[in-house]
């Protein structure tokens, strides 16, 4: 399995290169293999590379922390309150249907061109989901345990932290774990309305001077990204429901 | 008559005022110090709306209910605990940590509830699972930690709803087993509700039969199996078991199955 894979991308790849250097496949719109990677050599070693990649996970990173975190944590609270969510439902759902580049332009109004616009726009990127998914979690904790806990006498706080939160802690990481794509969408286009670094900035500048390696190996950069940022999230995710059956 | 726990006019019904169902009607039972009593019925008696209504997380429309001279109708009294079909352990939590659960959330010092549990779990038989999750457990010693992190709490009654009914037969038996041997030996009083009669006779000192809907006690029966033993194989063979049996059987009213 594993090397027909592998056999399909060097294929695609060999097809690629092969082409554009025949001249059967366009240079101009489609660039090549070896292109892109001259690009990203080149960025690394004059240690632009770094600069961009650093600047996009900062501001995904960050954001994701803010919305996503952030976003858990109310989503978690509103258990207490069933009046609360169902009074602020309707407005999550409002807020929650507002594509995130629809409202870009006003943040960069509003919070300026520097990094903190970028941070609003991923947070405001993942806090709905996060929200929603732990919020559901939370409802979903088995009424047997609740019952259990009051039969100990156990108050509303003390099934909120030893019971709700660990119980919900799998729907809190399906939701972190969308959320990774989110913030890092949120981030490239938060750096394609405004920005003087990160791999967005290299996309969209490459694309204005119609250099496809440049776009293409942001393109590449952006997939790294997102497996690191994903791996990441994964690996804590493991260690925190460690006790969850495989 | 020392009461451990003594209800009066218990009724529940439930649904909107023009649809009304009436779950119990004025159920009048008492369980004295030491004894084990049983609920025994067919479903729809309303088994679990008065477990619930014993335990006070619900609240009876009439009746109130006595623990020792104390009124606990709708609240949830310390003297019981109770032990349910499912174990409800918590997954996240290793087999000491469920255990003193209970003296946790009442903030005892955690070293002293540990000394606690661990002298228990060598009681059960289960030390060195002290850091072991509940997912690494066979079904029958998640149900004894489940037993031991209600009687870790020391309750005076210990209630149980169709306990160990989701257990193999001969681990149910060892289970009942062990656990009529720790109310006698704790000298606890326990009340079980379960639909099965044989769980209710082999265990019980006292049985209240009940029809459903509305579920209403429709007799009470004095149990003598004529042995001292708390081996479950022992006492189901003893020569009264039959008689009462049949007779439980008769007063439930089910109807009689042709084959």
């Amino acid at each position: 399995m594993v090397g027909l894979q592998v056999a399909i991308v060097v294929a695609f790849f060999a097809y690629w290169e092969i082409g554009t250097r025949t001249g059967y496949i366009s240079k101009f719109l489609f660039a090549s293999p070896s292109s892109i990677l001259e690009v990203l050599v080149r960025r690394f070693e004059s240690g632009q590379l770094f600069n961009d990649v650093y600047t996009t996970v900062k501001e995904t990173t960050i954001g994701f922390i803010v919305g996503a975190i952030g976003g858990s944590i109310l989503g978690l609270a509103l258990w207490y309150s069933r009046f609360v969510f169902h009074l602020a439902a309707p407005f999550i759902t409002a807020i929650g249907s507002i594509p995130v580049l629809a409202i870009a332009p006003i943040t960069i109004i509003w919070f300026g061109t520097e990094v903190l616009s970028k941070i609003v726009i991923v947070a405001f990127s993942c806090v709905v989901v996060s929200l929603t998914t732990s919020y559901r979690g939370a409802q979903r904790t088995d009424p047997d345990l609740i019952n259990l806990m009051r039969s100990f006498n156990a108050t509303r706080t003390q099934i909120f932290f030893k019971l709700v939160i660990p119980a919900s802690m799998p729907w809190v990481f399906s939701g972190l774990k969308l959320n990774v794509g989110f913030a890092l969408i949120g981030a490239i286009v938060a750096e394609y309305i405004s920005s003087d670094a990160g791999v967005g900035n290299m996309i969209l500048l490459g694309s204005s001077n119609f250099g496809m390696n440049i776009v293409l190996a942001g393109v590449v950069l952006v997939m790294l990204i997102m497996l690191t940022l994903t791996f990441i999230v994964s690996l804590i995710e493991r260690a925190v429901l460690s006790w969850e059956k495989e | 008559m020392d009461y451990a726990l003594k209800a009066t006019g218990i009724s529940k019904s439930y649904g909107a005022p023009d649809s009304r169902v009436e779950v119990l009607r004025n159920l009048n039972f008492h369980a004295a110090s030491n004894e084990i009593v049983s609920f025994v019925g067919p479903s729809g008696c309303g088994k679990s709306t008065l477990f619930n209504i014993i335990t006070g997380l619900l609240q009876p429309d009439s009746g109130q209910i006595l623990v020792g001279d104390e009124e606990t109708t709708g609240t949830t009294s310390e003297k019981i605990g109770y032990v349910l079909q499912k174990d409800l352990l918590f997954p996240w939590r290793t087999v000491i940590e469920n255990v003193i659960l209970g003296l946790e959330l009442r903030g005892v010092n955690r070293r002293e509830a540990r000394e606690k549990a661990h002298d228990l779990l060598v009681r059960y038989r289960m030390q060195g699972y002290e850091n072991v999750l509940p997912s690494q457990l066979s079904g029958g010693m998640r149900q004894r930690v489940a037993l031991m992190r209600t009687m870790i709490t020391d309750p005076e009654i210990i209630l149980m709803d169709e306990s160990y009914k989701a257990l193999d037969y001969p681990l149910k038996i060892a289970l009942e087993g062990e656990l009529l041997e720790t109310i006698k030996r704790e000298k606890k009083t326990a009340i079980f509700i379960t639909h099965d009669i044989e769980e209710a006779v082999t265990l019980s000192d006292r049985v209240y039969v009940m029809k459903a809907r509305p579920g209403e006690i429709v007799d009470e029966i004095r149990i003598d199996l004529e042995t001292d033993s708390p081996l479950i194989p022992e006492r189901r063979i003893s020569p009264q078991y039959n008689k009462y049996y049949e007779l439980i059987w008769r007063k439930i009213g089910l109807p009689s199955v042709s084959v």
